[in-house]
């Protein structure tokens, strides 16, 4: 990743756009790591964020030729097909066990490598953005329900639960950190990942 | 509810961006979505702004045979990406006639498009079945033998192009065929989207609504570039294809 611009990934999603397959593994072996790492925030276990991943590609080889670079970034439209899928993982497994009842702790076991925390992640991001200063106007409160959202893929009520909140709340402090990154990422400049 | 005022849709592609909507609430969305470019901006909005939280992330490697499953899937035994079953018929009954007759004109092009359209209203990602129509962009982009190579199609007030290979398109390996779209009064053309070489329809983003991008364009056309055009790029050769671009209403 690290290596790999975003024009060079641009590329590759070209050449991916008309089946070739020898960039469309080029790709994947550029922004794989980067991306099971976004899957796993939401997934919660290895196995089933590797699933999310491989759903990913599986979307980016068929519909590569939909990727318009004046619209978003490579990374930024690769990152959102990984979000979504995660997302809808998430969902549908939660309500296959609400409707077996059976309960899976392990689906929902997060490492305990402090690194992988929501706020911490939150807060390394705001920094690598130069917007933490921006952001810190917002009370933790609001910072933690942003990460719980974003990083976990929680709903309000997951939210209001976990910190002990009432859901109209939750919901505002989501909303205000929302509005908040919108105009801390508009003053810095920030435009594409 | 219309989801569309303003403040509301903002509202919904916000959290649906985020992730915070429930799973129906999610899936009502969803089916929006498909429907309105307003939408779709509104979400790739607050995409980019959220992808923005993923700049800064652990790696994490996937073991390896996550890239040999998906190899599986995707090429398992088949050198090239097969035709839903669905439509191969439609189409292999569309080939017979197109390569059993030499169709002339755009005019022709066109009314063959409307007859296909009208039979198969899901090739173009029509919205539900209706008499008419909707208004569209059609272009028919012609071979140098003046047969049809590649059908394009975008909803009068759409942000997506449709688009279909009636014939392979032959692009040397490293190279992409760059649509391009040449303005009635002769001014410089300008790049629409990336074609892609395989038999299948492809429905690819556009930089803005056809009505505004299209409106004074006449044709279209394919160069082969070594790379997808910017704006502002010119074709560095000779078109490939090329045809005429036509208002459907």
């Amino acid at each position: 990743m690290a290596t790999t611009t975003n024009e060079d990934l641009a590329r590759l999603l070209a050449r991916v756009a008309l089946h070739d397959r020898a960039a469309f593994e080029q790709l994947y072996r550029a922004t794989c790591s980067h991306l099971l790492s976004v899957a796993f925030r939401i997934s919660g276990q290895q196995e089933r964020a590797e699933e999310v991943l491989q759903e990913a590609f599986m979307n980016v080889w068929h519909n590569a030729a939909g990727f318009n670079a004046s619209v978003a970034t490579p990374m930024t439209w690769l990152i959102n097909i990984v979000r979504n899928k995660a997302i809808d993982q998430l969902r549908s497994g939660k309500t296959e066990r609400a409707t077996t009842g059976a309960l899976d702790d392990a689906a929902m076991a997060i490492a305990g490598d402090a690194s992988f925390e929501p706020q911490r992640l939150l807060e390394d991001n705001l920094v690598k953005l130069r917007i933490d200063g921006c952001m810190a106007a917002l009370g933790a409160s609001q910072r933690q329900a942003l990460a719980l959202a974003y990083y976990r893929g929680m709903v309000h009520t997951e939210i209001a639960e976990s910190l002990g909140a009432p859901l109209g709340t939750v919901k505002a402090w989501v909303r205000r950190g929302l509005d908040k990154l919108k105009g801390c990422l508009e003053a810095a400049g920030v435009t594409a990942a | 509810m219309n989801y569309l005022l303003p403040e509301r849709l903002d509202r919904l592609a916000r959290e649906y961006a985020l992730g915070t909507l429930s799973p129906r609430a999610r899936r009502r969305f969803d089916r929006v979505l498909q429907q309105s470019p307003a939408a779709m901006l509104a979400i790739g909005i607050w995409q980019r702004r959220l992808a923005q939280l993923s700049t800064a992330m652990p790696p994490m490697q996937p073991r390896e045979s996550v890239w040999r499953t998906l190899e599986q899937r995707l090429f398992a035994g088949a050198p090239a990406p097969a035709v839903p079953p669905s439509r191969s018929s439609a189409w292999g009954w569309l080939g017979t006639l197109l390569s059993g007759r030499s169709l002339g004109g755009a005019l022709a092009g066109v009314l063959l498009c409307v007859l296909v359209l009208r039979l198969q209203p899901g090739l173009a990602d029509l919205e539900p079945q209706r008499d008419g129509l909707p208004p569209s962009y059609v272009g028919l982009l012609l071979d140098g033998a003046g047969k049809p190579a590649v059908l394009a199609s975008s909803r009068r007030h759409g942000k997506q192009l449709t688009v279909k290979l009636l014939q392979p398109l032959a692009v040397p390996a490293g190279s992409v065929a760059q649509l391009w779209a040449l303005p009635q009064d002769g001014g410089a053309p300008f790049p629409v989207g990336v074609v892609p070489t395989q038999g299948k329809a492809a429905t690819l983003a556009l930089a803005d609504s056809s009505e505004k991008l299209f409106f004074k364009v006449s044709q279209l056309a394919v160069s082969v570039e070594p790379a997808a055009a910017k704006p502002g790029d010119k074709p560095s050769g000779a078109f490939v294809l090329q045809g005429h671009c036509v208002k459907l209403w």
